[in-house]
């Protein structure tokens, strides 16, 4: 039986540190977004407002506090 | 219906696909045959005007009804349009993936969908119980309490096993090259920005699948019942 190696890029088995980073911003950002929709579910109900959501969480203010450093 | 599997399973089928699918189309296939008509199905007031559907099932799913956005015939119809009148052959077929992905997920409700529209012949295998009839919140809490939500469940797993998907790089590689609607908005948005959106759906359908399920059973208490066909406390509609 041969082993996979643990390669890197497209097809690597594990995510690198950088990817658990982004991937933490995320589960953050996801983390908000359930506790508002959970306190008022009509903010689940809209994928547009899903998409500004993701945009401003995940982009923009990352930008704007990278920019102000 | 199904809640968040529309969000969830482009992100596989563009995995899984051997031919080139430009992502866009594909997740507009798989929104397309509920984009005009869940609102009427749910209702909504417009100043002292209550609009909402008589047979919201009929409307939703049937004929006559709106029932052929859920047909096999409509993803190749719109399929050949974008082909021959928008020149795309790409985009003709990832669309045509993404709504017949939608229509057949749609078929394991009590209501299904007529694959084999103009036949009005409903197809369904009655795993979730259709509870459009009983509003928003009903559908919601019925859906994530039975086995439509465990649907969406493995979509969500699958998608966190298949998480090289999700990567910038995948999307460097794949998605971006695919498709020059990214390149066409890469005039406005960054690379960052373009990602950020290419993973929104699964972000969307994700936290949406964690928030109605924490709604559901920890804010509202309503009960699991994951037998074939339920859940069995909403009334379940046919066609």
């Amino acid at each position: 039986m041969r082993l996979r190696p643990l390669i890197r890029g497209r097809d690597a088995l594990l995510p690198t540190r950088r990817q658990l980073a982004v991937f933490g911003g995320y589960l953050a950002a996801a983390a908000v977004y359930v506790g508002i929709g959970v306190y008022e579910v009509d903010f689940l109900l809209s994928y547009w407002v899903a998409v500004a959501y993701v945009l401003v969480t995940v982009w923009i203010v990352p930008s704007v506090v990278r920019r102000l450093r | 219906m199904s809640w968040a599997a529309h969000d969830l399973e482009p992100y596989a089928i563009q995995k899984h696909t051997r031919i080139k699918l430009a992502f866009v189309p594909l997740l507009i296939g798989s929104y397309s045959p509920d984009m005009m008509s869940k609102w009427f199905v749910y209702g909504i007031h417009l100043g002292p005007w209550d609009l909402k559907a008589r047979d919201p099932a009929q409307f939703h799913r049937g004929w006559p009804g709106v029932g052929f956005t859920h047909s096999l015939i409509f993803g190749v119809v719109v399929c050949l349009l974008l082909w021959k009148v928008v020149g795309s052959k790409t985009w003709g077929v990832s669309f045509l993936i993404g709504q017949w992905a939608h229509a057949l997920t749609d078929t394991g409700d009590t209501v299904g969908t007529m694959l084999l529209f103009p036949w009005t012949q409903h197809f369904h295998l009655d795993a979730w119980a259709y509870a459009g009839q009983a509003g928003r919140f009903t559908d919601a809490a019925a859906y994530f309490s039975g086995l439509g939500g465990m649907w969406d469940a493995v979509f969500l797993v699958y998608g966190l096993f298949s998480w090289r998907v999700l990567t910038a790089r995948y999307f460097d590689e794949v998605i971006y090259p695919a498709d020059r609607f990214w390149s066409f908005l890469n005039r406005l948005v960054p690379r960052a920005g373009l990602i950020a959106l290419y993973r929104a759906a699964f972000f969307y359908g994700s936290s949406r699948w964690v928030a109605w399920t924490v709604w559901a059973h920890l804010v509202k208490g309503y009960p699991y019942d994951l037998s074939w066909g339920g859940p069995h406390w909403v009334q379940a509609a046919h066609p």
